[in-house]
């Protein structure tokens, strides 16, 4: 049994448990509702997986989520812009954002953990800035609010946003020569390097995508939401990198699976929404997400020592 | 893109340079040969035991919490009360008079709300509400532009949603539960300054800012009041203090220099409470009351003190006590446009003005009650 089948057999367990003592639990239109709530944070872990392979982390997500948000009213509403082009200027935004924390770890060699906690702060100051912290943009027009809270059919319109981004990533992490790049940078960077591997342009690329992923994900959530205000995403970058450690990547880099950072988002947002279904405190969720991770990080841990024991 | 084909590395490995020998040597091999030893991997049985673990971790844990809170028997009406935070001793204290009312209406009460900051929390409830399937949902409102979408969604599935303690947009909602009329906290506060100086005087205010919109229609209703029952009292200044008890003390001690005559002080934000009562204690004046609005755990030192005579806020126990009542009367049927008052339990007859349930007047807090409250 490998890991992302363990995680499988705990969701399935984990369903059928809310399935039996939830209210209205196990129905097409709660399977909607815990898509729509669990994209965002979808889109921030699926970036965050490569980035987390290549032994990196990014924390700056949530806040340049809330900075992409703040463009995006700023253009809408402020500077007049059609919604169409203030959106696509929420996301350069973003890739501008993803841009200085490449900048920063694979040209100037920063550790990612420094860089991107000085870049948490640095995003969220920004938006708070500009908006005072407390402006908020409300009235988007119809069609944009679409993206968050309409339905293709039965399918939430955010779906199609986390199916699309969840296979580019899957064919960059496991069909590509790049994929396999991140997790040799993941096991030694200079074992990289002395490879021949472009370590510093595939590390620019991967954090890169993560603005990219944060810029989309900011649309999701003012769609969703209605509104734009500088606290938006708060906290996201935590829930995002539980889900990928949940899903079995490895912190320390170099393993990892998109198929798991999946898995590990659906344990969580199904977790979260079945406690409320079930009249549960959500603060359990916290203690069982806690569980899970300390028995994820076991199985890590017994895994690494078993490829030493291979050699 | 660049598909170089790292497997085919392997029969030729690039050998490090000798300065990285030890590096080297302690990883035992190179990398690119132990990635593709991870990737043939084969399944060892200690992690199928500790998937399974995981899993049984998982199940146990919400089996336990399950049969902890499904506890009780069968209720009527299932009302859901939100909270702005769960985490804030506010809202617990409201909390307590929700259970009260709901044991005695036999309603079964969810109650949930954020416990971060996380703005989205409050939708993400409510959404779950609707899908569980609630009669009634209650919100205190954090930010009425996102919650409205969710609440209007509520209300076409036939939920009924009330508000209180904090309003969204009138059509979100049916009725709002309103703790405090601006009027009514006027004349509370006009009333404890009228018994402190025997209703003939000189008193002075210490507001938040000289633009916030919440403490200047106090100040206008204040006004008002003054002129209709206590024209011998007189409002001499009327100070900023930036939601702030440094700025708060600091203006109290300019104040009582340059208004001698002044004999309460009037802090109408609560962090000017404990500021204006530390100013008028530092001055050593026992002649100078302070009055104000606050909160009991800010104010319970200097009302023990003596320097500050009472604190006026609303009770929030009552006030999760009327949103319980309020909502069980909604979902029955006996809350409907047209009704004037409203029976709530040990509150008696509850008045209804248009669509606000109105708490009635506010509720002091002094150095015999204060004890009571925590928050």
């Amino acid at each position: 049994m490998t890991y992302e089948r363990g995680l499988a057999l705990c969701l399935v367990l984990e369903i059928a448990l809310f399935a039996s003592i939830g209210w209205n639990f196990f129905t097409a239109g709660n399977a909607g509702e815990i898509v729509r709530a669990s994209a965002e944070i979808g889109l921030l872990a699926l970036a965050l997986t490569p980035v987390i392979v290549t032994g990196g982390i990014d924390l700056s997500v949530g806040s340049l989520l809330g900075l992409c948000a703040v463009v995006l009213g700023v253009t809408w509403r402020d500077a007049g812009w059609p919604i169409a082009v203030a959106a696509s200027a929420a996301i350069v935004a973003g890739v501008v954002g993803g841009a200085l924390n490449a900048l920063l770890v694979a040209r100037l060699g920063i550790p990612p953990l420094i860089v991107t906690l000085g870049t948490y702060s640095l995003f969220r100051g920004v938006a708070e800035g500009v908006t005072a912290g407390v402006r908020n943009y409300s009235d988007f027009p119809e069609s944009f609010l679409f993206l968050g809270q309409g339905r293709i059919g039965v399918v939430p319109s955010q779906l199609v946003v986390l199916v699309a981004a969840a296979i580019a990533f899957w064919l960059l992490v496991h069909r590509m020569a790049a994929g396999r790049m991140l997790r040799a940078i993941g096991f030694s960077p200079d074992g990289a390097r002395y490879a021949g591997l472009p370590v510093g342009r595939r590390l620019g690329g991967v954090y890169l995508l993560s603005g990219l992923c944060a810029g989309v994900a900011s649309l999701l959530y003012v769609a969703r939401l209605g509104q734009a205000k500088a606290d938006a995403g708060t906290g996201f970058e935590l829930m995002a990198i539980t889900a990928v450690i949940l899903g079995g990547t490895s912190i320390f880099g170099g393993r990892g699976s998109v198929g798991g950072t999946l898995l590990g988002l659906a344990t969580l947002a199904v977790l979260q929404n079945g406690l409320r279904l079930a009249d549960l405190p959500a603060e359990l969720a916290g203690v069982v997400t806690a569980a899970l991770l300390l028995a994820a990080l076991g199985a890590n841990r017994v895994l690494q020592g078993r490829t030493h024991e291979l050699h | 893109m660049n598909f170089i084909k790292l497997g085919g590395a392997r029969g030729a490995p690039p050998r490090p340079p000798a300065r990285c020998a030890g590096v080297w040597s302690e990883r035992s091999d190179d990398p690119l040969a132990r990635l593709h030893v991870l990737e043939a991997r084969s399944n060892p049985a200690p992690l199928a035991a500790l998937t399974l673990t995981l899993a049984l971790v998982l199940a146990l844990a919400l089996v336990l919490g399950a049969v902890a809170c499904r506890g009780g028997a069968e209720h009527g009406k299932t009302i859901a009360m939100m909270p702005k935070n769960k985490g804030n001793p506010y809202f617990a204290s409201c909390r307590t008079g929700a259970e009260e009312a709901a044991k005695e209406l036999k309603a079964r009460l969810l109650w949930d709300g954020p416990t971060e900051t996380d703005p989205a929390k409050q939708n993400e409830v409510v959404e779950a509400w609707i899908t569980r399937g609630v009669d009634v949902i209650a919100v205190s409102v954090e930010n009425k532009e996102a919650i409205s979408t969710v609440l209007r969604k509520a209300r076409a599935r036939g939920i009924k949603v009330i508000t209180w303690d904090a309003d969204t947009e009138p059509d979100a909602r049916d009725y709002f539960v309103n703790q405090a009329t601006p009027r009514g906290i006027a004349e509370t506060l006009a009333g404890h300054a009228a018994r402190l100086l025997g209703g003939k005087g000189e008193f002075a205010v210490i507001t938040a800012s000289l633009t916030a919109a919440n403490q200047n229609e106090w100040l206008r209703q204040l006004r008002l009041v003054l002129a209709e029952r206590y024209p011998d009292m007189k409002l001499v200044d009327v100070r900023p203090s930036d939601d702030d008890r440094k700025r708060a003390f600091e203006e109290t001690q300019t104040l009582l220099k340059v208004h001698p005559e002044v004999r309460v002080v009037m802090a109408i934000c609560s962090p000017a409470v404990p500021g204006a009562a530390e100013a008028v204690k530092q001055s050593g004046r026992t002649d100078v009351h302070v009055t104000g609005l606050g909160l009991p755990n800010d104010a319970r030192p200097y009302l023990k003190d003596g320097v500050l005579d009472s604190a006026v806020l609303w009770n929030t126990r009552d006030l999760g006590y009327l949103t319980v009542h309020a909502a069980h009367a909604l979902a029955t049927g006996a809350l409907k446009p047209g009704v004037s008052s409203l029976p709530a339990g040990r509150l008696g007859a509850v008045k209804v003005e248009g669509d606000q349930v109105i708490l009635g007047t506010p509720f002091t807090f002094t150095k015999d009650n204060v004890d009571e409250f925590h928050f």
